[in-house]
């Protein structure tokens, strides 16, 4: 991880792709969904069915923002076919050079989180949980903690949020593996304390799939690297 | 620390005979409180005021000096601080303003002295402060404080220890202490911070006679400090923060730095590090007897006595509105206090009725402080005979005996209620909202210490879980 920030850096980058964004999380133990980064049609059509259908496929570059808007996520892709066009709109519509197009499962799941992290200038790094999706800067249901987190700070986190309740059993669905979101909530702070690079993190949603809250997109956004 | 306020001596520089000195008020105001150590007044002249012997550099002062406040131009300030380092003047309270805040000008005078406070190693309190106030001892440097009006603050020591970061505040709170129970022990206005801090100070108060710390925060610079002071003490430590709804003027460049200005990340740090943030600035003088008066609420389930149904109703929304609970009452309970006369209810909210004798209340005070599922009370008795005064004073014994809390509220105009609190000495809010409050933040309180213990754990000395008790009031 750290020779990945280290070259980011280099190359003076102001973010993480999506891919390496969700390798550097997984590193601290967030649940990512599994994906893998295709460089042509040929390999998004074998990882497709090495992850089975339906699959999600996604433009993938540190310098590609609102890449929904853009025209490069394709969801529910359910067949080799499907896949390959999918493949081909994407790489057709590039005017930044991508690294590649992300092939990840398509996680399922009607509850979507929100895990974050700042670094406020007076008590420095702070880490978020709260209601995810397309909404969250509507709701604005957050609960933030200053790093270094105890688990029992984290697990305060998740009781805070207004939207509490949907931890719980929740339309059929068994409620959220609380620990799993406890050890990604600390993990998330020390990241922070070990990489003083990374400025800013967005993970968002972290849809719950059965009880398990896995990242599906995430964003490293780095600074100077100048340790505060 | 203590020579900030408790001085052997002090020299009050910029003090002198001009119409409308401010500096002039400092010396006026120590000679009225006849305050025991030897107050200098330093002025071009070398002129005494108010009848404190004057030099026209404190070079020239024959004795030793503890302490010096500065109150002249800023220009003219570095000057003075390298002087009182010379002179050999540890702590130093700045009250000039035109620092800091004042822009790059100012910042480089306030540059320059900390140079200087590096060099001589001194302490320095400010600039653009009021300075420190301690009841005990009657030492003052606060500036254009009227004795005369406002002297009251000083007629009865009490245990409550400020830290403001606005003069005005400071006057607020020692005004109205006037009527109430708790009384301030040592006041200080930090300014621009520039050495002393809001933790410094936390950590002072932490070892001196104050029972609980107020805070009036404007700003924080350096918040894991703040975090960890704040964390290792017990004693309750209130604050009230300006700037709630202003945004953090970082850069967003991604939404979870949007979602954080600085007043959310400044709640959060207090959750975590166990400071009770306050919602109104009132509740600066209002909350800190509930902490004097009463032992801890170690739970959540309150029972509210009154004989006003409409009183029942109102105190009952009121705390679930603030997240604590209306007690269940058990059925063994429900009985007793039913056996005890004419109630016109004996579930909660209990409901008294008009017919009362003082053993009738004192009953059911023990009824509901001995029983398992009640942890406090909210009293809202009508105080229309002398027994219910006499029984409330026997109720604040039997809180201490129980180890759970009232917090009291009278139905009536404030001016009876002060009357009232004043007179007998008992611990009455002011409104209902003012009660519940004080028991939410009773219960804060208790949670933070059982999360700070067990944060200690590990590294806690032996002695700690005695500390603990006495800590939580049993």
């Amino acid at each position: 991880m750290k020779e990945m920030l280290q070259r980011a850096q280099e190359r003076k980058q102001k973010a993480l792709s999506e891919y390496e964004s969700k390798a550097l999380i997984a590193s601290a133990g967030v649940a990512t969904a599994r994906e893998k980064l295709a460089h042509s049609r040929e390999e998004a059509i074998r990882f497709a069915d090495e992850l089975g259908f339906p699959v999600v496929l996604k433009g993938c570059s540190d310098r590609l923002m609102h890449k929904t808007e853009k025209g490069m996520v394709k969801l529910n892709i359910g067949s080799a076919a499907e896949a390959a066009d999918a493949y081909d709109d994407i790489i057709s519509r590039d005017d930044i050079g991508l690294d590649g197009v992300l092939v990840q499962e398509q996680v399922k799941g009607n509850r979507e989180l929100v895990m974050g992290l700042i670094r406020d200038p007076q008590f420095g790094p702070c880490v978020m949980f709260g209601l995810g999706g397309i909404f969250t800067e509507v709701f604005k249901d957050t609960a933030f903690r200053v790093t270094p987190l105890s688990p029992s700070d984290a697990e305060e986190m998740l009781e805070e949020i207004r939207a509490r309740d949907i931890l719980d059993e929740f339309r059929g669905s068994p409620s959220v593996d609380r620990d799993t979101l406890v050890s990604a909530l600390v993990g998330l702070g020390d990241l922070a304390l070990k990489y003083p690079s990374i400025a800013e993190i967005d993970i968002n949603p972290v849809i719950v799939s059965g009880n398990s809250p896995i990242a599906v997109d995430a964003l490293v956004v780095l600074n100077g690297g100048e340790r505060k | 620390m203590e020579t900030f306020f408790n001085p052997r001596s002090v020299a009050v520089i910029g003090a002198s005979n001009t119409f409308f000195n401010l500096a002039a008020t400092i010396c006026n105001l120590l000679k009225y409180n006849k305050y025991h150590g030897n107050v200098y007044a330093v002025n071009r002249k070398g002129e005494s005021v108010h009848g404190c012997p004057g030099y026209a550099s404190v070079l020239d002062i024959p004795d030793e000096v503890d302490l010096a406040v500065i109150l002249i131009s800023a220009k003219n300030v570095p000057g003075i601080v390298r002087d009182c380092g010379e002179k050999g003047i540890k702590s130093i309270v700045i009250e000039s303003a035109g620092f800091d805040e004042a822009g790059d000008e100012g910042a480089a005078l306030q540059e320059e002295i900390e140079q200087y406070m590096r060099r001589y190693g001194l302490r320095i309190l400010g600039p653009n402060c009021l300075g420190t106030l301690n009841t005990h001892n009657k030492f003052c440097c606060f500036y254009g404080f009227i004795p005369e009006k406002y002297g009251d603050g000083f007629i009865a020591p009490g245990t409550i220890s400020y830290i403001i970061q606005s003069g005005g505040i400071g006057v607020l709170v020692l005004d109205s202490f006037n009527k109430d129970l708790c009384r301030v022990n040592k006041m200080v206005s930090i300014g621009n911070k520039s050495d002393i801090d809001e933790a410094d100070l936390i950590d002072y108060f932490n070892g001196d006679n104050t029972e609980v710390i107020g805070m009036y925060l404007e700003n924080v610079q350096n918040g894991s400090k703040l975090m960890k002071t704040a964390m290792r003490v017990k004693k309750p430590i209130l604050a009230f923060k300006v700037g709630r709804t202003a945004e953090g003027s970082r850069a967003a460049m991604s939404h979870t730095a949007g979602m954080a200005n600085n007043d959310v990340i400044f709640d959060s740090a207090c959750r975590q590090a166990g400071i009770i943030r306050l919602k109104s600035i009132s509740e600066l003088h209002s909350m800190p007897k509930m902490f004097t008066t009463m032992p801890l609420l170690r739970g959540k389930r309150v029972a509210v006595i009154t004989n006003s149904g409409a009183f029942g109703g109102i105190a009952a929304d009121l705390l679930v509105e603030n997240g604590l609970e209306m007690a269940a009452l058990a059925p063994d309970t429900i009985e007793r206090l039913a056996k005890t006369g004419q109630l016109f209810n004996a579930k909660n909210p209990v409901d008294l009725g008009p017919a009362m004798s003082k053993q009738m209340f004192i009953d059911i005070f023990d009824i509901l402080l001995s029983a398992d599922e009640v942890d406090g009370l909210l009293p809202v008795p009508n105080v229309w005979q002398d027994i219910v005064v006499e029984a409330i004073l026997e109720l604040i014994k039997m809180c201490h005996h129980y180890g759970k809390p009232a917090a009291l509220y009278i139905p009536n105009a404030i001016e009876r209620i002060l009357e009232i609190r004043s007179m007998y000495r008992i611990p009455v809010f002011e409104s209902p909202e003012e009660a519940t409050r004080a028991l939410v933040v009773s219960h804060q309180q208790y949670t933070y210490i059982l999360k700070k213990e067990q944060t200690h754990e590990g590294d806690a000395a032996e002695g700690a879980g005695k500390e603990t008790e006495s800590a939580i009031g049993v």
